[in-house]
């Protein structure tokens, strides 16, 4: 089966990536060998490749085109580092108000977090004391402790708590 | 700056051509791992190593010689930004090409042209001259003479399907192989072969027409052959 051009020699269908590369010289020799013993039995595929050779001749004859010149390379990095430095600006441009906002902002946590820990430094040890009493009005009355004279931390409390029960 | 190598560096100043390509894999491989760290000194040697390819390939798709230099520009701006992620299982130059290949659609797509367009048809002198260089089979001589030939071959291809124009340029004007066109163009490699093996009956198609209506061809069999 050949496929439809308008002009000109058409090959076999299934030949046309062999001849393709016979004319690239990319093929074994018992490749090349059954290729070319093909083109001598087929007229089509003969006058294909024959076309193709001169498409090869026609279209090597301008050479590849112009390549870089000798300052590409550094041209390039000039503008990789502008591209660089748009990026680096733009950012800081973006985040310019909410830095400021951040700086506040931290400034304003940092005195919270100081009220916050100096509080929570006095609640907590009413909390342990709160804790602590819990317990031991949990377990039995008689090892209530003297809430005029209550536990400062839970070294306190374990002592009382030994205290008792080693009393009993 | 960080600096590449020495050895590498001049290993590609002094032996662009004869080093081979396993060993310039290799180094490849070393200076992205460089660029991928930072040293900008890596990724100006990658791009030293690659311009001629880039540009051979940018100006293959684009055919305008005056867009060329920017677009493989642009190329090597995104290769650069976006090299942390290349996760080295291709080789840097697949990648590479793949990027300037989707930069050259996207400029054209941008400027929307066809890659080239030219309405005028060729002269009566062209047509002689490059009949004249075919026949002979020499190359034209001087950067005139090559200058005229490369515009009326670029207005024959113009007169082709797209793809084609492109796989024959890329292959026989620019050089590429079959395997790197097939991979660059996300194409099968029996593919690239069939459709470069037909895109040759049809330059040659638009050459003997040429020929034929300027009478250079008269009584040659191209004729036998219609329908
Ligand atoms: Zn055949």
């Amino acid at each position: 089966m050949a496929t439809e051009t308008k002009f000109g020699y058409t090959a076999c269908a299934k030949y046309e990536a062999l001849l393709e590369d016979y004319l690239d010289g990319a093929l074994e020799l018992t490749d090349a060998k059954s290729a070319e013993q093909h083109c001598r039995d087929c007229a089509n595929c003969r006058g294909a490749l024959e076309q193709a050779a001169s498409s090869v001749r026609l279209l090597r004859l301008a050479g590849p085109s112009v390549g870089p010149g000798p300052a590409f390379a550094r041209t390039v990095m000039a503008r990789i580092r502008a591209a660089e430095q748009e990026r680096s600006s733009e950012r800081a441009g973006f985040w310019q108000p909410l830095v400021s906002l951040g700086w506040r902002f931290a400034a304003t946590a940092t005195l919270v977090l100081g009220a916050l820990v100096s509080y929570d430094a006095g609640w907590g040890r009413h909390a342990q004391r709160n804790l602590a009493t819990a317990r031991l009005t949990g377990t039995s009355d008689i090892f209530a402790p003297d809430p005029a004279n209550p536990p400062a931390d839970r070294d306190e409390v374990l002592m009382m708590v030994a205290e008792t029960n080693h009393g009993k | 700056m960080a600096d590449v190598p020495k050895s590498m560096a001049a290993s590609a100043q002094a032996l662009p051509l004869s080093l081979d390509r396993k060993r310039k894999k290799e180094e490849d491989r070393e200076l992205v791992r460089l660029s991928q760290d930072g040293t900008e000194a890596a990724f100006e040697e990658l791009v030293r190593r690659h311009q001629q390819r880039v540009f051979a390939l940018v100006g293959g798709i684009l055919r305008r010689p005056e867009d060329v230099e920017d677009v493989a520009q642009q190329v090597f701006l995104k290769a650069y930004l976006g090299i942390k992620r290349f996760d080295q299982r291709a080789a840097f130059s697949t990648w590479l090409y793949k990027i300037a290949v989707n930069e050259c659609w996207d400029y054209l797509r941008k400027k929307k042209v066809r890659p080239l367009v030219y309405e005028a048809d060729l002269s009566e002198e062209q047509v002689s001259r490059l009949d004249g260089i075919v026949s002979a089979d020499r190359p034209p001589e001087g950067p005139g003479a090559r200058a005229e030939t490369r515009e009326v071959l670029d207005r024959m291809l113009a007169a082709l399907p797209e793809q084609d124009r492109q796989l024959l340029v890329l292959k026989e004007m620019e050089g590429f192989s079959v395997q790197e066109l097939a991979e660059i163009l996300d194409l099968n490699v029996n593919t690239v072969k069939v459709r470069l093996f037909r895109a040759r009956g049809r330059i040659m198609d638009v050459y003997r027409r040429r020929m034929d209506s300027s009478g250079k061809l008269a009584g040659s069999r191209s004729t036998q052959r219609k329908g």
